[in-house]
């Protein structure tokens, strides 16, 4: 088998150990695979609609531009465990008296960058949803590390800060920041506290061009599926990559970020 | 759904038990970050997989954070009901991943004896394991150990070539009979010899301290390979190490208190300790070393003891041979139940000791030390007492081999197999 070119994206330093550690185990399982590294997600999604790379690890909002670019028949290869169900969370400060989705009309709303799915676009997209007219909100963007949509987590810990010195009365982060922020002792729980929960929707997944062979596909998925959490040859890299296991891919989590992109004109 | 302890927060239920069944805490008005999680995480590690933990809370945000907790952590959050008093119940299904491994240690209690707590019971509660798993890495023996670790590099992982089962009681002996180098001695009383006595004790105080540098050296070659799960071999290993180092100290601290100073170190002592240094199978070291190396310096050290000129000199060498009396059992201890278990041992131990003679060839025990010990027995140059100096080294030289074939003997060899190690054991004594 030829040799399988993912493209990532170089979001963090720890993004090599990465994927040397999984090309390695790719190539342990019988499936030779190398990576290249993007600057940003817009770059990764051109290299793969020219056919520089056989697959891309995306995150969603590069996932739904390679769905509608390939008009839909892209193949999603897989995804983390934690991808599933993502929310994000409406933080606010217990002081500010904001005791409704209603009480953040006239009050400061922290974001993250314009291209965080769960920061900035899903949050905006479902207050809205549920009768929030943002238009009477007064919104204060953090715009750090535009291209890696959201991936760092920068944003995330500015609007936290943001929320803790007072800038803000109320804040949108994803669930997973706000629990490990909280779990790491970094929250100051008589200071703030959740207002409310966006429904689920679902994060990266590896995409491939419609032409990117069958047999290839099954190979990919097959060495992703050997990696075990309880192996520690995989445990390392499972844990710096965010997951427990690599899951099948599906396409229905993906359709409130479609929404969303359409209502905000965000393709 | 069980009512609340009477602290209002904690756990109970199914503790101690690994099982799936169901336990029930209260966190109160915690938040998820503010202190709940310290609570409902030790509850939840009592279950296995699939196992449910109820959580009553009444604190307002709990349950959003905690259904995200849930999905971070992989457990499976399987609703709330929220009762007549406002409080919220979340049922909790522990997830599968990261159980650590092995059974608790719930219950146990070390049994006192005249108030001390001692290893050798430790050992006995919780046994050497037949074999230990590199992926439990620096896990104490009996700790629940997480899957997924890494390889640790020992290669000491079989009970039945490291850690006998006298150890722990070795241990508990050397722990209870350390002594201090610099007070224990009585250093007033090192003599005022005559310059060719003194120059003895100072030449004999050399090849003492340098036969035990070795014995510092080569255990602790070995001490970082044994496997964590036997960590009372690396324990008695340490306090053999530091029982080493202070006899080097008073051996060279002796040499010089009485104007004598340092003697001389000889090629064929040189050889034939980097022979032991050199060696590479844990067994085959102890043998070399400590039953036969450090068995016969026990007859070395009663020699000095017995013909000591001063009262120093004698209560430092009894001290010293004490220490050696316990490495010489560990070494017993060891390759006895090495032999009991490895029916190809005593040909392993028999090449060992063919290829160290080999390399020494006919070099005996070094000329200058030959003539210090003659003079120690003397106490002096006075003609006749040289000759009685004389027949006593000669006798320590057959002694040397009579105990020798006792000890190897008690080590589970035949007779035959004991005389044909011991003559070929080297002549330089260790």
């Amino acid at each position: 088998m030829s040799t399988i070119v993912l493209g990532a994206v170089a979001y963090d330093a720890k993004v090599v150990p990465i994927w040397e550690g999984i090309r390695a185990h790719f190539r342990e399982v019988g499936v030779p695979m190398d990576f290249c590294l993007f600057s940003n997600y817009e770059r990764q999604v051109e290299a793969l609609l020219a056919g520089h790379v056989d697959v891309a690890w995306d995150t969603p909002l590069a996932h739904v531009r390679v769905r509608r670019r390939t008009g839909g028949a892209s193949q999603s290869l897989g995804m983390r465990d934690t991808d599933r169900d993502f929310r994000a969370k409406v933080v606010v400060r217990k002081d500010a008296g904001v005791r409704t989705l209603a009480d953040l009309h006239g009050r400061t709303l922290a974001v993250g960058s314009r291209d965080s799915t769960q920061a900035r676009i899903l949050p905006l997209h479902f207050l809205a949803q549920a009768g929030v007219d943002l238009a009477r909100v007064r919104v204060l963007p953090f715009d750090t590390d535009l291209g890696k949509h959201g991936d760092t987590g920068t944003s995330e810990l500015d609007v936290l800060a943001a929320l803790r010195d007072g800038r803000a009365q109320a804040g949108a982060v994803g669930d997973l920041v706000w629990v490990t922020e909280q779990a790491a002792g970094r929250v100051d729980p008589a200071r703030l506290e959740v207002l409310w929960t966006t429904p689920a929707f679902d994060h990266c997944m590896f995409d491939a061009l419609p032409s990117f062979p069958q047999d290839r596909a099954r190979a990919f998925w097959g060495a992703l599926d050997a990696m075990k959490w309880d192996d520690p040859r995989h445990r390392r890299l499972l844990e710096l990559e965010g997951l427990r296991r690599w899951v099948a891919p599906r396409e229905e989590g993906y359709a409130s970020l479609v929404a969303a992109l359409d209502a905000q004109g965000g393709w | 759904m069980s009512e609340a302890p009477a602290s209002g927060r904690g756990a109970r239920g199914a503790a101690g038990s690994a099982s799936a069944g169901a336990v029930a805490v209260d966190v109160g008005d915690l938040p998820l970050g503010g202190g709940a999680l310290a609570v409902l995480r030790p509850a939840l590690a009592l279950l296995a997989p699939g196992g449910v933990l109820s959580v009553r809370s009444t604190s307002s945000g709990f349950s959003e954070d905690f259904a995200s907790w849930c999905r971070a952590e992989r457990h499976d959050d399987l609703g709330a009901e929220t009762g007549p008093d406002g409080a919220t119940t979340h049922r909790v299904a522990r997830g599968a991943d990261g159980v650590a491994r092995g059974p608790r240690e719930d219950g146990m209690r070390l049994p006192r004896r005249d108030g001390a707590l001692l290893a050798a019971d430790v050992l006995a509660a919780v046994p050497f394991p037949a074999r230990a798993d590199p992926g439990s890495g620096f896990a104490p023996r009996g700790a629940q150990v997480e899957p997924g670790g890494p390889a640790y590099p020992v290669d000491l992982v079989e009970r039945d070539r490291v850690a006998p089962p006298e150890t722990a009681r070795l241990y508990d002996q050397a722990v209870a009979a350390q002594w201090d180098a610099a007070r224990d001695v009585p250093w007033d009383r090192v003599g005022a010899l005559p310059p060719a006595l003194e120059r003895a004790v100072g030449q004999t105080m050399t090849f003492l301290a340098e036969n035990e540098l070795s014995a510092l050296w080569v255990p602790a070659k070995f001490l970082p390979r044994v496997h964590p799960a036997y960590a009372e071999v690396a324990m008695l290993l340490g306090i053999t190490l530091a029982d080493e180092a202070r006899h080097i100290d008073v051996f060279l601290k002796r040499a010089r208190a009485g104007g004598g100073g340092l003697g001389v170190s000889h090629v064929t002592t040189s050889r034939s300790l980097l022979s032991l240094l050199e060696q590479e199978d844990f067994t085959e070291a102890m043998f070399l070393l400590s039953v036969l190396g450090e068995g016969t310096f026990l007859d070395l050290l009663r020699y000095v003891e017995t013909h000591a000129p001063d009262e120093a000199t004698a209560v430092l060498v009894a001290r010293a041979r004490a220490d050696e009396t316990r490495h010489v059992h560990f070494g017993l201890a060891h390759v006895r139940h090495a032999l009991a278990h490895d029916s190809t041992l005593y040909g392993r131990l028999e090449a060992a000791v063919r290829r160290r003679a080999a390399t020494m060839g006919d070099a005996g025990v070094p000329p200058a030390v030959q003539d210090a010990l003659t003079v120690l027995a003397a106490r002096g140059t006075e003609p006749r007492a040289v000759a009685r100096g004389h027949e006593a080294f000669r006798a320590l030289l057959h002694e040397m081999h009579e105990n020798r074939m006792k000890r190897l003997v008690h080590a589970g060899f035949t007779p035959e197999q004991a005389q044909t190690l011991s003559d070929l054991h080297t002549p330089n004594f260790m």
